[in-house]
């Protein structure tokens, strides 16, 4: 749905309340757990970037890996080889993604449905191969480790070597897209994005130009997963092929799909769940992955709007017999 | 008939082949502001196509079309909608998993030229007053917060006529727009057709033969993808060859 009223002030209050928790919790917790909690919030980010195409647009593209480690390799690159700052080595991990993002989009959004999905995970596929064997450039398997220098704008300055520096960094950026993002899609612009992930054949009859329509989506999502691989670059410090294997793009499927699809919230919720599930799990057993699995299958097969959506039914089912 | 500089649509010699068959052959056909014409005919005789090459959905194979005197042959369906054309589907297509109310919005805030990312579309106080103004013609007022697919059959047809008259179109085209309802709901249906729909262009594709003769100023029969007789209701009642091919001796 997305034309709803007064819920502007909930949402400030919750969003809020996470923001402050988040910019208190690094006084309680040692460094292991800010580079965790750092993590999670670029798979955040990767996650809601990815639900604007798929859970908004309705394209399932298994290509994100791409843009996740093109901005990775943009940051990682731009510094080590190029030694340009770390805000220039940032903006530009949003956009070379988006520089890619449009030529895969200009071929991808023309198919639809299984060709769409499969185009996008071949892309994906030829940026890993192509990683994996351009060690000279980009360090193959083994990937390419650099330091980077603080970020500064004008007298706002971010020691990137510190950890808790790090941290609010990323969870500054991470905040900042999750708004532009709601924000987009509850704009007449979102609109257009609903109405074709609703029906495509209608969309166009009523006078939109699905595929250009189609193509800014993807490129604000391919922007946007770049600057994600790029914040994780900066944390990690650190780049490898790896991160261009199209696998990748499943971490934001996976999210998005037990958070629930196309709600924003669903894919930070998404995250946050399966990455803490996985962390403590992996501390006595080795099948991480069969537990996640077992859980994704689950949600598909009983909760397909994923926990946002469960939780909506419920609020609205309280309120129906109240 | 009305004077030629009043004609919105003329088809001039329109074929479009599937393979070896010509669904469409050799069409012209010219339509003036502000009639309702019917094309009627035999399962397969290519009224959808036809349909679907005026609004864009498919190429024709040869021929052109004029709408409102410019050449819209090669156009791409969203260009068409903003030329002036819309429709509405012989298999309902809606926005099923809106609302009614963001049904109608979608279209009205189409007729926009740029969809601004950073502002919420609900600041829009031209498109909701439109919004509100559909539903209340539509008299979907009511249910304008339901969910689409939870609407009746009958209502879900109202509303993808809404949609596509919030387009504004200068011509409307409908695809069977009572298949699939039971003779008493065609009734109501019409009645609200009659209210919705005065004064627009129209080109309406229909089999039930009460709701062409009520509603239809002229009708066009289509053969085999080609015209076979074009005249007012009484005129193709009448006609011999008509009779023979389409209407059956019931209608005799």
């Amino acid at each position: 749905m997305f034309l709803h009223k007064g819920k502007s002030f909930g949402f400030i209050l919750i969003f809020s309340l996470i923001l402050f928790i988040f910019i208190a919790l690094p006084f309680f917790i040692d460094l292991f757990y800010q580079t965790f909690l750092t993590e999670l919030f670029v798979w955040i980010l990767f996650a809601i970037s990815f639900d604007l195409i798929f859970g908004y647009t309705g394209l399932l593209s298994f290509g994100q890996a791409l843009f996740f480690g093109l901005g990775s390799y943009t940051v990682t690159i731009s510094i080590l080889k190029m030694g340009l700052n770390t805000e220039l080595a940032l903006l530009l991990s949003i956009i070379i993604p988006m520089i890619f993002s449009w030529f895969v989009g200009y071929f991808s959004v023309k198919l639809s449905g299984i060709h769409f999905v499969i185009i996008t995970i071949i892309f994906a596929l030829i940026g890993n191969i192509i990683g994996e064997t351009w060690t000279a450039f980009t360090g193959g398997s083994d990937g390419l480790t650099f330091s980077p220098p603080p970020f500064r704008l004008g007298l706002f300055k971010v020691n990137l070597i510190d950890i808790k520096g790090n941290y609010y960094f990323v969870l500054a950026l991470v905040a900042l897209s999750y708004l532009f993002l709601r924000r987009m899609v509850q704009s007449p612009l979102g609109k257009v994005f609903i109405s074709i992930r609703e029906n495509e054949d209608r969309a166009r009859l009523i006078g939109y130009n699905v595929q250009r329509y189609k193509l800014i989506a993807f490129l604000i999502a391919g922007g946007l997963s770049g600057l994600a691989g790029g914040l994780y670059s900066l944390t990690l410090k650190y780049a490898a092929a790896s991160y261009l294997h199209w696998s990748i793009s499943g971490h934001a499927v996976v999210y998005t799909i037990v958070g629930g699809m196309g709600t924003l919230m669903g894919p930070v919720l998404g995250a946050g769940i399966v990455m803490s599930l996985e962390h403590y799990l992996v501390n006595f057993l080795q099948a991480t992955d069969l537990v996640v699995g077992i859980v994704l299958v689950f949600m598909v097969l009983m909760a397909p709007k994923g926990l946002v959506g469960l939780i909506q039914s419920k609020l609205k089912r309280k309120e129906a017999s109240a | 008939m009305p004077e030629t500089n009043k004609t919105i649509l003329k088809l001039v010699d329109l074929n479009k082949a599937f393979g070896g068959l010509l669904a469409v052959n050799k069409v012209n056909l010219s339509v003036q502001k502000g009639e309702l014409r019917a094309l009627i005919g035999p399962n397969g005789a290519g009224k959808t196509t036809l349909l679907n090459l005026i609004t864009g959905t498919l190429r024709s194979s040869s021929g052109q079309i004029f709408f409102k005197e410019k050449e819209i042959t090669h156009l791409h369906s969203h260009q068409i909608s903003h030329r002036g054309i819309a429709r509405t589907m012989q298999i309902t297509s809606l926005f099923s998993g809106l609302t009614v109310f963001e049904n109608i919005w979608a279209a009205v805030q189409s007729r926009k030229k740029f969809f601004n990312p950073f502002i919420r579309a609900l600041k829009w106080q031209d498109v909701k007053e439109k919004t509100d103004s559909m539903l209340e013609l539509t008299g979907l007022k009511d249910k304008a917060q339901l969910i689409s697919s939870e609407l009746s059959y009958g209502d879900q047809r109202i509303l993808e006529m809404g949609i596509a008259l919030s387009t504004e179109p200068d011509l409307l085209c409908l695809d069977e727009p009572t298949a699939g309802l039971n003779s008493q709901e065609s009734m109501v249906l019409v009645k609200k057709m009659r209210n919705m729909l005065s004064g627009q262009t129209i080109i309406l594709v229909e089999h039930d033969m009460g709701v062409v003769m009520e509603l239809a100023d002229n009708i066009s029969v289509l053969h085999y993808g080609a015209i076979l007789a074009e005249g007012p209701p009484k005129e193709i009642k009448e006609n011999e060859e008509v009779k023979k091919v389409y209407l059956g001796s019931e209608h005799a």
